[in-house]
């Protein structure tokens, strides 16, 4: 049997998925995001029926509980229903006294463990992790080494092993457990350009190929996702700019036409040296640039930012090369624009913005759409916003548009953001530590992606430039 | 008043027989004292309710745990100074 990790890119990594019967270690130094896959992985089994057996050795079961909670994970229902089992298994319960001798097995746990996985029928079992467990043995080698028999019989249930393990920060070495195990997923991390970043590999794989590259391992709020962390592109054929010089160049050259670009952001970045800096660039090319307006995209505040950045776009606006589509009414506050989500229905977007694109092409000019997405993620119902976003993008890509989408992906849930990466061609995923901000490819059409890179912004044109 | 020492045993485990014997013989010795046999294999649940990891687990009556084969010096001098201690 094979189990989904509920990452797609993780399964691809390990040959389709976690195999009945196998044991794999989950290795990383402490922080790396070892406990937060492990919930995942739990996770995204429980979702497809397969009851999971948890067996935490750092902290109390409740605290797995609400470990989960903070990533939006329902997990009490889950053990109500009698699927998930979170357990907490420690050679020293609180409140005791231990003397040790070297002469033992662990027998113990593993007849509680297996009592426990045939209760609910676990078909997944996780070790959360062995580190803690054998920090407690005095005679931590013969804990080990008898940490083989427990491998061997709960493997034997027909069951997925997952043990954790924090590896040390210049461990290259293999260590015991590698050599038990049938795959080791090692989680690691660097710093970049004076960001810390994580990256996933597969270094170990039984009966199929490993991974010889590393991945972009991402965690936040919404939970893990995994991504190509670095990758040269392939050349263009036909290609745009995006007018932010350093970033055509990590691109392959540009950007395809047809392309829907998604710019992920937190809530506090400023995407507009980007956007401004892009849509002066195809006005000058003298493109017909369509802006779906919202309260944080309008025209008085574009027009404004233009002024202060002293690049005058008053000609393209004469010429009517700069089309605002104003969906909620611009003369009314943020408040009630929500409100008034009514006023034009995104069939009416879809078809005015359609219109438009028809208009454009008449004069034979290429378009560009401007568009902040978080909003209407907020106001529509999930099913409305992503058949809208789908819409847009055929209509894009069948009339060798370009798109620029930005969302504050902190506003939005995992599922949409990942249904919305999905369907865009290229993702660009701004991030912040501290003062410094840093720009990311995470998926391209050309298969070019790139790790995070410093930004820079300016008061005038370009507003934005990309170091090294 | 009765006091009571468990023994956490296993088939696989190699040292449990000997260990046993010892516990049986300081037991039979000392009269407030009783000893409990628990073979895991067959009594699971106590295994959980007492949280045993490893086998031999020996539980003294203070909530002292000896983990691991012992001889007989070693488990006497454990009891002789968690259980006796302050009463003879
Ligand atoms: N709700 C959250 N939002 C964003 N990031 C989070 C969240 N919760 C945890 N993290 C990140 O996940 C990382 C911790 O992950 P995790 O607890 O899985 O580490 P670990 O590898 O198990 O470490 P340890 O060895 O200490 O057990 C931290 O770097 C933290 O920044
Ligand atoms: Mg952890």
């Amino acid at each position: 049997m094979i189990i989904s990790t509920g990452i797609n890119e993780l399964d691809k990594m390990i040959d389709g998925g976690l195999r009945t019967s196998y044991c794999y270690a989950i290795k990383g130094t402490a922080g790396a995001g070892k406990t937060v896959l492990s919930l995942f992985i739990t996770h995204g089994a429980l979702q497809k029926d397969i009851p999971v057996l948890f067996i935490s050795t750092e902290v109390e079961s409740d605290k797995i509980v609400e470990y989960g909670k903070s990533f939006g994970m329902d997990l009490q229902s889950f053990i109500k229903s009698g699927q998930l089992s979170v357990e907490k298994m420690t050679l020293k319960p609180q409140g005791v006294n231990l003397v040790q001798t070297e002469r033992f097995d662990l027998s113990g746990i593993i007849a509680r463990t297996k009592a426990k996985l045939q209760k609910i029928n676990a078909k997944l079992v996780i070790f959360d992790s062995i580190t803690a467990f054998f920090a407690e043995f005095q005679y931590e080698k013969t804990a080990r080494s008898n940490f083989m028999d427990f491998i061997r019989e709960i493997t034997n249930e027909d069951t997925v092993l997952i043990f954790t393990a924090e590896s040390q920060v210049a461990e290259e070495y293999a260590t015991l457990e590698e050599f038990l195990v049938d795959g080791v997923i090692k989680i690691r991390t660097e710093l970049k350009n004076n960001q810390l970043i994580k990256k996933i590999s597969v270094p170990k794989l039984r009966s199929a190929q490993p991974t010889h590259f590393e991945n972009r391992f991402i965690i936040d709020k919404k939970g893990v996702t995994i991504f190509r962390s670095e990758h040269p592109p392939i050349s263009l054929i036909e290609e745009e700019k995006t007018g932010i010089g350093r970033l055509d160049e990590l691109l392959g050259g540009g950007i395809p036409t047809g392309s829907v670009i998604l710019i992920e952001v937190d809530g506090e970045t400023n995407y507009f040296p980007l956007f401004l800096t892009s849509m002066y660039h195809h006005l000058s090319e003298n493109k017909g640039v369509i802006i779906h307006s919202n309260v944080h995209m309008y025209s008085s505040k574009i027009v404004e930012e233009f002024k202060r950045s002293k690049s005058d776009i008053t000609s393209h606006l004469n010429e009517g090369n700069v089309v605002f589509i104003d969906k909620y009414n611009r003369s009314v506050t943020a408040v009630e624009a929500r409100e008034m989500s009514q006023l034009m229905t995104t069939d009416d977007m879809i078809s005015v913005t359609v219109e438009l694109m028809e208009a454009f092409a008449q004069a034979k000019q290429k378009v560009v759409l401007f568009g902040d997405l978080t909003d209407d993620a907020n106001i529509l119902s999930e099913s409305d916003f992503l058949r809208y976003f789908a819409l847009q993008s055929f209509n894009i890509k069948e009339r060798r548009a370009i798109a620029y989408s930005f969302i504050n992906f902190n506003a939005i849930s995992r599922e949409i953001l990942a249904r919305l990466r999905t369907t865009a061609d290229i993702i660009i995923r701004f991030s912040r530590v501290e003062y410094n901000h840093y720009i990311e490819c995470l998926k391209s059409s050309t298969g070019a992606t790139f790790l995070p890179k410093i930004v820079k912004f300016n008061d005038t044109v370009p507003l934005i430039e990309i170091i090294g | 008043m009765e006091l009571k020492v468990m023994f956490f045993t296993s088939p696989t485990c190699g040292w449990c027989p000997f260990v046993e014997g010892i516990l049986k013989k300081i037991i039979d010795e000392v009269s407030h004292l009783t000893l409990e046999i628990i073979d895991i294999s067959k009594e699971v649940d106590k295994a959980e309710e007492y949280e045993i990891v490893a086998i031999p687990t020996i539980i003294l009556p203070n909530n002292q745990r000896i983990i691991g084969g012992a001889d007989e010096a070693f488990i006497r001098e454990q009891l002789n100074f968690f259980v006796f201690m302050g009463q003879s």
